[in-house]
């Protein structure tokens, strides 16, 4: 009797997430469709043509490089950042907490126009490691803090079982820490990957020109939805896949 | 890997910064079992992990079986450790988190396997290999921690009141599982409990550590019946403490006899509480609070007269350097 009704709810917030998703699908391959008609006149692949004869490929490409490094860079800094936080191992912890979470309360764009004139300076411009340093600036808070908050005693005491079981300090890290805090990591890098995949103000202010998708994607709104609406869909599909694949993370870790 | 004896000596430690072992020494012969007891912040749990290398020592030297360790680290020392809760992994299944130890030691997963299901089979879960750990009972999970333990094959294993989170049944048997398994592999074995009577069934020997130090390290009885002072006498339930000629008289509350009839000392029944298998008396002698166990049927009532008596057999003098006679307190 439960299980149904659990289906039956889950197919309704499904249903209710759908809606904006089945309208941005509709818009995509609608080549006309004047208001009100529910249902659009003429159907068509124009948006695809336009949206993909510029610089989208390599945007693509660009921002999914940029997200993916910044990410992983992101955890390996934020690991012993958010452990030594969640372990209160500090005296001051409030102290660092808010420098690290300063960055967060200043616009990207603002970030990347400050960091545009070091990289200028430096020779860096335009390049991956600029943009990734730019990303790390507000993605890093954001991972520390949802790593901090899967990190605390239930990890420490799995880890002295660890040590008292025979696991060198690496043994450890693979078998015990990394699967028990799991959920957390895959949270973490969820949202981290959608901050820097979905950034705007930095990479327009550090990119120098280079093609990121949301820079790209941002003209056409308003201008011609239809293009719009399908370059959302191809900025939608990565950050589905790996929400996909971090939800399975959780569920079943390493 | 044989069974080794543990050598703690003069051991501080300040976990925190506040001093809490205080030039601790103790002595375990290979294969034995000792209990290790104590009231609450005594450095029960800090010496374990002393031991295990789960916490630094500021002073002092550790050897198994003759041979330092305190400068290794834990995962190096050969030590097992059981602690009050299973910790077990949640993404493993038994077997798994059984094999740990052996996955570790770099063992093939066949070969591993194969040890960690005898070692479940050993602990009596031998059909649970694989099932989740979270699908288990407290008891049956505290027996997984213990087969991991096994599977290690320690040279000593520490065990940090591995019975706490059990009812009193499930106790009972993981007691004797402990005391079955330590004696088939000759294991030296140091356990920690806060309850005495835990302490003399899971102990060959018994340790008491009373702010930081250990203050006897006997057999059970010599705990119980002869202690080397009023502090350790208190903790092992000895309510009768009389001064006497300069010292101290010490008698269990059990080994006191009433008979209404006898003439030498008598009290004042002043309390007489049922607790299932005794009644718990106080009586009033000359000012003097007297604490007996009496069989239920057989209690006074309060207000009663009854004559006291001390069997010589069971007085004991503590020992001069013992703490100044002091009047009977309750524990």
């Amino acid at each position: 009797m439960t299980e149904p009704r659990g289906r039956l709810g889950a197919a309704l917030i499904a249903a209710l997430f759908s809606v904006p998703l089945l309208a941005l699908v509709t818009r995509a391959f609608a080549d006309s469709w004047r208001a009100p008609a529910l249902v659009p006149q003429e159907l068509g692949l124009r948006g695809v043509r336009i949206a993909f004869s510029g610089e989208t490929g390599t945007a693509f490409l660009n921002s999914l490089q940029v997200a993916t490094l910044t990410v992983a860079i992101a955890l390996i800094l934020a690991w012993p950042a958010a452990r030594v936080l969640g372990e209160r191992r500090l005296r001051h912890p409030a102290t660092v907490f808010i420098l690290l979470a300063a960055p967060l309360l200043v616009p990207s764009y603002a970030v990347g126009s400050g960091l545009t004139e070091w990289f200028i300076r430096l020779g860096l411009d335009g390049s991956t490691t600029a943009l990734v340093a730019a990303h790390l600036t507000f993605v890093l808070p954001y991972v520390t803090i949802v790593l901090l908050s899967g990190f605390g005693p239930g990890l420490t005491t799995l880890e002295e079982m660890a040590r008292v079981s025979g696991l060198s300090p690496l043994r450890r890290l693979a078998l015990v820490s990394l699967p028990a805090s799991a959920p957390t990591v895959a949270a973490a890098a969820l949202l981290g990957f959608l901050v820097s995949w979905s950034d705007y103000g930095s990479s327009l202010a550090v990119g120098g020109g280079r093609p990121m998708l949301p820079v790209v994607l941002l003209p056409f709104v308003g201008a011609d939805p239809q293009v719009a609406a399908t370059l959302a869909l191809l900025f939608l599909a990565p950050a589905l896949l790996f929400l996909v694949l971090t939800v399975r993370a959780g569920r079943k870790p390493l | 890997m044989t069974a080794a004896g543990l050598n703690c000596v003069d051991i501080a430690a300040s976990p925190g910064g506040s001093p809490v072992l205080r030039g601790l020494s103790l002595q375990i012969v290979a294969g034995g079992r000792t209990s290790l007891v104590g009231p609450s912040a005594a450095g029960k749990t800090t010496l374990l992990r002393v031991i295990a290398g789960l916490q630094p020592i500021d002073e002092g030297r550790i050897l198994v079986n003759a041979v330092a360790i305190d400068h290794l680290p834990p995962h190096r020392r050969g030590i097992a450790m059981v602690f009050q809760e299973p910790r077990l992994l949640g993404h493993l299944n038994v077997l798994d988190n059984v094999a740990l130890p052996l996955r570790a030691a770099g063992m093939p997963r066949a070969a591993r396997r194969a040890i960690a299901a005898e070692r479940l089979a050993e602990v009596g879960l031998g059909g649970l290999a694989q099932r989740r750990v979270q699908g288990l009972s407290g008891g049956e999970q505290q027996r997984v921690s213990l087969a991991r333990a096994l599977s290690a094959d320690p040279a000593l294993l520490l065990l940090d009141e591995p019975l706490a989170a059990l009812d009193p049944n499930r106790r009972g048997e993981l007691r004797r599982l402990i005391c079955d398994l330590q004696e088939q592999r000759r294991l030296t074995t140091l356990t920690v409990t806060h309850d005495r009577s835990e302490a003399a069934e899971l102990g060959q020997r018994i340790a008491l550590m009373l702010e930081g130090r250990i203050v006897q390290h006997d057999e059970p009885r010599a705990l119980f019946e002869r202690p080397v002072s009023a502090a350790v006498a208190r903790f092992f339930g000895v309510a009768n403490l009389l001064g006497d000629r300069g010292g101290t008289l010490a008698i269990r509350p059990e080994h006191v006899r009433l008979d209404p009839l006898a003439t030498d000392r008598r009290g004042v029944v002043l309390e007489a509480v049922y607790a299932g298998d005794h009644v718990r008396v106080i009586i009033d002698c000359d000012g003097r609070r007297i604490h007996a166990h009496v069989a239920p049927g057989a209690a006074p009532r309060v207000g009663e007269q009854t004559g006291v008596e001390f069997p010589p057999e069971h007085v004991w003098r503590l020992p001069s350097t013992s703490a100044a006679a002091e009047e009977a307190t309750p524990t």
